[in-house]
């Protein structure tokens, strides 16, 4: 019967602190509304960001009749090369200086006793595509000389390692969803260092312990009205970012998990800074590292094996694999597991160290 | 008769405004912004140059296992913009390129070249990675045929001229500068004065400074020259690291200097009309933007450029990507210079009113 009657008072303290810090930051209404412009702008930039990848080089041609693409590059045109024709060089070189439709281009001999190829290269073209695009115009001329390659099977024998995403690479908008969720998660986690920090600073927690609640009832509902803050802004962002269209419930399971490890964090954090600006600085020393695994993400190839044990890494990975590549839970429950267990010992470490200065001041 | 408290706000006593400055600089060591502000320009320009080169300007990534000695090796690494990496075990090409850690690999048998020479037409192990574009995967195949042919020697049927077209472009890691330098200047000549500010606010010093015979002129005059030099040091700094001072490290001083005065300008604002750590930090994280989206433009030229002339910062950022990119000297940028140095006068009586307020503020407790 009293235990009972413990967990609902229990309960409703915790309730009344977080009442309070709810007060608190609303109360701030500049605060709430930066916020919300913070979260816009996110948004935003997800949607400026370029929803696909173009993998086609675009060549305009004058005078190719006689000559064959696919002899070179093996592959029709809708696999990486297109050609666009013109009617005149003089076309040609303005469509490449302009730069809209093609960046290089290609003018063929009409008069075969005096084979020059000219190769257009417009403003801004990697050196990789101007050795290429030499190579093909080359290439072209071989083949149209009827001299074989140098080598057997290039082109025709194509060999071709992992899943083949030509025509389907993620693009930089979807690579970019992780990132953004931890920038909200960061920001959220900030406010709450800084909340944390002042209760510190005017000794306001010792005021609310001098009441029937205890330093755990401060600690639990700093920890859930952190990690409620932090989850609440990173599903409004997913949901504006399209981020919830696969596998929702994975997703909401993975920012649940991944906003319990930043308000770890966000208390550690709190309860070293002395001031707000030292909050600032504490938080940005320990969130910047941990935005590495979501940077990783937008590079291609495996993340470094270092970057595998940040404890923001198995967050990332699930993010983008389900967003970006459609995984299931059996695909990402190891990784899920393991974001718990570094959500459980940040909270645990927020917890403990949190506690400790409370109890000294 | 005037009012002592708007006297005291407009003059500044060098003598004051030298104690509080030196207190400043002798506080700085311990602050862990001023170490924040002195390596944003390192951070940055690794970030820029390492990483976000990278990721909007991609090379094509070739790994070459080479067990004969090829020619195409030596030749390889003297390719343009594809990154070329060497490796000693086929099966640890097969993995990476597997991993997309490399868009294509090639291996190379013994006695490859003595074959493509003898005419025998050798099969080619090149393999392609499934996450690599399509793009890569015809510059890399190309190149490669390109090589080998090399070994092959003979004139090609057709001589191939490369005609540029227009001007040669700017690189990526040259349009984003002025981001950095931007980034560089705001944090030391904005958000330090403003954060300092606020912090003696809080701290409530700011109030006790009031009562000793410096005026709110000496402690706004101390905090802004501080956050122009440290400006200057930063910027000058990130210029060095940049590789970008081009001999001409007069004209950038000049720019760096209205830059640091525009800055200071908005630091000194943001700091006394904040109430605030809390509402400062808030109104950097949402204002900053309107500070620095000139620098935008120039990471992204195809977008209307008279957009960027609506932000003040753009008279400064505007010369020194001029004097950088270009090689313009001071007369070719004195002009929108000039425009920048109007809008630091215009700054001059909001900077003198908010210190005016603040004073009345603080004395009214």
């Amino acid at each position: 019967m009293s235990s009972g009657s413990d967990v609902t008072s229990k309960s409703t303290m915790v309730r009344a602190i977080m009442a309070k810090d709810l007060k608190e930051f609303s109360r701030d209404r500049f605060y709430v509304f930066m916020s919300i412009l913070g979260l816009v702008f996110y948004v935003l930039i997800f949607w400026l960001l370029p929803s696909e990848v173009d993998e086609t080089i675009t060549v305009g041609v004058v005078g190719s009749e006689q000559f064959d693409f696919t002899e070179v590059s093996g592959r029709a045109e809708s696999e990486g090369l297109a050609i666009v024709e013109y009617e005149t060089t003089d076309e040609l070189k303005a469509a490449v200086e302009e730069g809209d439709t093609v960046v290089v281009g290609m003018a063929f001999p009409t008069d075969l006793s005096n084979p020059t190829i000219e190769v257009y290269i417009g403003p801004g073209v990697p050196p990789s595509l101007e050795t290429a695009m030499t190579g093909i115009a080359s290439e072209i001329a071989y083949a149209a000389a009827g001299v074989p390659p140098p080598v057997s099977g290039f082109a025709t024998e194509e060999i071709i390692l992992g899943t083949d995403r030509a025509g389907s690479q993620v693009s930089l908008q979807e690579k970019f969803k992780p990132m953004l969720a931890f920038m909200v998660l960061i920001v959220e986690v900030l406010a709450l260092a800084g909340l944390v920090a002042s209760e510190i600073q005017n000794r306001t927690v010792k005021a609310i312990t001098v009441t029937p609640a205890k330093v755990s009832d401060f600690l639990t509902a700093k920890a859930l009205f952190g990690t409620s803050l932090a989850f609440v802004q990173v599903v409004i962002l997913l949901v504006a970012v399209r981020g919830l269209d696969n596998g929702p419930l994975i997703m909401l399971t993975a920012v649940f998990l991944g906003s319990v490890l930043a308000t770890g964090f966000g208390l550690l954090a709190g309860s070293i800074g002395k001031d707000f600006m030292s909050v600032i600085f504490w938080s940005m020393l320990i969130f910047i590292p941990l935005l590495i695994p979501a940077m990783a993400l937008l590079f291609p190839g495996e993340a470094a094996t270092w970057i595998t044990f940040m404890p923001s890494y198995p967050l990332a990975q699930v993010l983008i694999d389900v967003s970006a590549y459609g995984a299931g839970w059996s695909d990402v429950a190891p990784l899920l597991g393991l974001l718990a267990l570094w959500g459980a010992a940040a909270l645990g470490m927020g917890w403990l160290i949190l506690r400790k200065r409370v109890q000294t001041l | 008769m005037a009012d002592p408290a708007q006297e005291s706000a407009d003059f500044v006593s060098t003598r004051h405004a030298a104690t509080i400055f030196s207190r400043d600089v002798k506080l700085s060591p311990r602050s862990p912004l001023i170490l924040y502000a002195l390596l944003i320009p390192f951070l940055l320009t690794v970030l820029v140059q390492g990483v976000f080169g990278d990721l909007f300007a991609p090379q094509p990534r070739l790994i070459i296992v080479d067990d004969g000695h090829s020619q195409v090796s030596v030749d390889a690494e003297n390719l343009e913009g594809i990154a070329v990496t060497f490796m000693d075990d086929r099966s640890d090409m097969l993995d990476a390129v597997e991993s997309n850690d490399a868009d294509a690999g090639l291996y190379l048998p013994v006695g490859f070249d003595d074959a493509v020479i003898a005419g025998e037409q050798p099969p080619l192990e090149f393999y392609i990675g499934g996450e690599s574009l399509a793009s890569n995967r015809i510059i890399l195949g190309v190149t490669t045929l390109e090589l080998v042919r090399g070994i092959e020697g003979g004139e090609p049927p057709v001589e191939v001229e490369v005609v540029q077209v227009g001007e040669v472009g700017t690189d990526l890691d040259l349009r984003m500068l002025p981001m950095l330098l931007m980034m560089a200047v705001a944090v030391a000549a904005a958000f330090i004065p403003a954060a300092s500010i606020v912090q003696e606010k809080e701290d409530r010093t700011l109030s006790a400074l009031l009562v000793s015979p410096a005026s709110m002129a000496d402690v706004i005059g101390a905090k802004g020259a501080f956050g122009v030099l440290l400006a200057l040091f930063t910027g000058f700094f990130t210029l060095i690291l940049n590789d970008a001072l081009l001999g001409k490290a007069g004209v950038h001083l000049i720019i760096l200097l209205v830059a640091a005065l525009m800055m200071v300008e908005f630091g000194l604002l943001l700091g006394m009309f904040a109430r605030d750590s809390a509402t400062m930090f808030a109104a950097w994280k949402g204002g900053a933007i309107l500070l620095f989206f000139p620098t935008v433009f120039y990471i992204w030229p195809n977008l209307p450029q008279w957009i960027a002339k609506l932000g003040p910062t753009y008279y400064f950022i505007d010369p020194a990507f001029r004097v950088i990119a270009e090689g313009a000297d001071l007369s070719d940028v004195a002009g929108t210079l000039a425009i920048g140095a109007v809008i630091i006068l215009a700054l001059v009586p909001v900077v003198v009113l908010a210190a005016r307020r603040l004073e009345r503020t603080l004395a009214s407790g």
